[in-house]
């Protein structure tokens, strides 16, 4: 299925929705991710990965909560020459 | 014992050995391959390696799943008869484990080398990417060979360190990549990091299956993975060099070069992880690939990752089991075996001698200072040097009659704990437990234990009489 760019993520409904990768068979799946939270997912996947209305409240992120996520390992600062 | 070169060899010998499933039939790369791999696990301890030629929106993709997903699996990699028993494999496992350091066989090409994509490169096109679980971030490389060097230390072979860690598909050339603290590419990282500079890792995915269990091994910092899996081996481990010094596996079917990217974090997440639970997302280190070599028709090799038991219980089997065993038996000759099989350790059963009243709690708590013990052991039971503790229905007997919880259950409070296990309150914080199923003896006078059962004369003599005569039943039969 070569489907058109959705228009929102599913699991974070931010509008970045970018165009991965084309099947190597034309025609057969389209790769989609999010620029905002990094998901991706294949158009011929359940609807559950596809569809934001279908997508599990359990695995939906707020765009705002991003940036509250924990880093690890942690950076350290850079050391003087 | 015989060593295999590539993913490719083992997989001639698994199929020799009807271990090789190949399935015909057109498949879809979700949710097809995950359901495959995962009912494979469901369906016990003898299942093969599955393999798909198959795949829709490939030309030419090639998948294999459960390479290391059964015990006649797990043997056959370590060149062992399929039949091997789990104790005989344990044992195998420990004493090649003590030969460390083998060697390494440098060589300067590989078949991997004959395809290069040095411009526009693109994994999804690639390789045959495809999600797990539902509740995955996106598509993952989980069975691959990280290797990478310390910047601070860049020739020393020694701290070299391949490990296969969770991989995020996040771009076409962009990846995410776990690396906790604990984690020996981390302190690559932070060495690169703190000189400001990108650390370059190869990433090899499709591997014969030693080095693929001795990068998910806990070993030493200092301790270079490919002399370990030399020592699995029984003979020097065949690798080549990249263009930037990292030594790659000669048999592998993809190498993937590139840098994490100093100073990034990005968000990756969730994946369903070893204890059956999802990872939660965090912000985690990110990789550019620069150069992807691979052979012609690589065959991509993934874990089915789930609620255990799945192939990558099988991957963390032996592997958590030796280095434990070692470990404690330094400090205590008197212990026999250690299964470490369960939830990749979160359980341990240890059998021991014991020399006096108590001497079993000791050993309980020195299996929970080991390295392992600080992130995972958080259950021990202790049994006698007579039950096997690969035997649950021998395990289940000791704790059934030798356990009297007044006095045999040791709860210790709010230890360190990996914070993938859902049972931390806080994360990384757990109480453990130490079970002593051991026989009291003096000065513990506890219990009533002088009158144990023991088996007719004669019983070993008729349990080879009578083996042979069913195995001639069971010809006739067929």
């Amino acid at each position: 299925m070569e489907s058109s760019r959705p228009p929102v993520c599913p699991r974070c409904r931010s509008t970045t929705i970018e165009v991965r990768s084309h099947s190597p068979v034309a025609g057969v799946w389209t790769v989609f991710g999010c620029a905002t939270c990094l998901y991706a997912w294949r158009s011929t996947e359940p609807e559950e990965n596809t569809d934001p209305d279908q997508y599990p409240a359990v695995f939906r992120l707020k765009p705002e909560d991003l940036a509250d996520l924990p880093v690890a390992p942690s950076i350290p600062p850079r050391r003087r020459r | 014992m015989s060593a295999f070169q590539s993913l490719r060899e083992f997989l001639q010998r698994l199929e020799a050995e009807q271990q090789l499933l190949r399935v015909t039939e057109e498949v879809s790369l979700e949710p097809d391959l995950a359901a495959a791999a995962c009912a494979l696990a469901q369906l016990g301890e003898t299942s093969p390696a599955i393999h798909f030629d198959r795949i829709k929106g490939y030309q030419n993709a090639r998948v294999v799943m459960n390479v290391h997903g059964s015990w006649p699996n797990h043997a056959l990699a370590l060149g062992l008869d399929k039949h091997t028993s789990l104790r005989d494999q344990f044992f195998e496992f420990v004493r090649r484990y003590q030969q460390y350091p083998g060697g390494l066989e440098r060589v300067t090409s590989a078949p991997w080398q004959e395809l290069v994509v040095e411009r526009d490169v693109n994994l999804f096109d690639l390789m045959p990417l495809f999600r797990l679980n539902r509740g995955d971030g996106g598509f993952y490389l989980d069975k691959a060979c990280t290797v990478s060097r310390d910047p601070d230390d860049w020739d020393n072979d020694d701290v070299e360190n391949v490990g296969i860690y969770r991989i995020q598909v996040k771009g076409r050339n962009r990846l995410g990549i776990q690396t906790v603290p604990q984690h020996d590419i981390a302190i690559h990282l932070a060495h690169a990091e703190a000189r400001g500079e990108d650390l370059p890792v190869a990433i090899a995915v499709g591997n014969e299956p030693v080095i693929t269990l001795v990068g998910a091994m806990p070993i030493l910092y200092d301790q270079l993975e490919y002399k370990m899996a030399a020592a699995l081996q029984g003979q020097p481990y065949r690798c080549v060099k990249t263009g930037k010094g990292l030594d790659v596996p000669w048999g592998s079917e993809y190498v993937l070069e590139g840098r994490v990217l100093a100073g990034q974090r990005e968000p990756e997440g969730p994946f369903g992880e070893f204890p059956g639970y999802y990872s939660g997302g965090h912000r985690y280190p990110v990789i550019e690939i620069d150069r992807v070599s691979h052979c012609k028709d690589p065959i991509y090799d993934s874990v089915y990752v789930g609620k255990p038991w799945t192939e990558l219980d099988f991957l963390q089997a032996m592997t958590t089991c030796a280095p434990l065993y070692v470990q404690v038996h330094e400090s205590f000759p008197e212990v026999v075996a250690v299964n470490a099989l369960y939830t990749h350790g979160l359980v341990v059963i240890v059998s021991t001698k014991t020399r006096f009243g108590g001497f079993a709690k000791s050993v309980g708590m020195r299996v929970l200072t080991t390295p392992h013990g600080l992130g995972y052991a958080k259950i021990v039971i202790v049994v006698d040097a007579d039950v096997d503790p690969f035997d649950l229905k021998q395990v289940m007997w000791a704790l059934s009659v030798k356990v009297n919880p007044a006095g045999d259950v040791l709860i210790l409070p709010n230890l360190s704990e990996n914070l993938l296990d859902p049972a931390c309150q806080p994360g990384g914080m757990v109480h453990k437990m130490i079970i002593d199923a051991t026989t009291p003896i003096a000065p513990d006078s506890r219990g009533d234990y002088g009158q144990e059962l023991d088996t007719p004369p004669q019983t070993d003599a008729w349990r080879q009489k009578l083996g042979a005569l069913m195995n001639d039943l069971q010809k006739g039969a067929r």
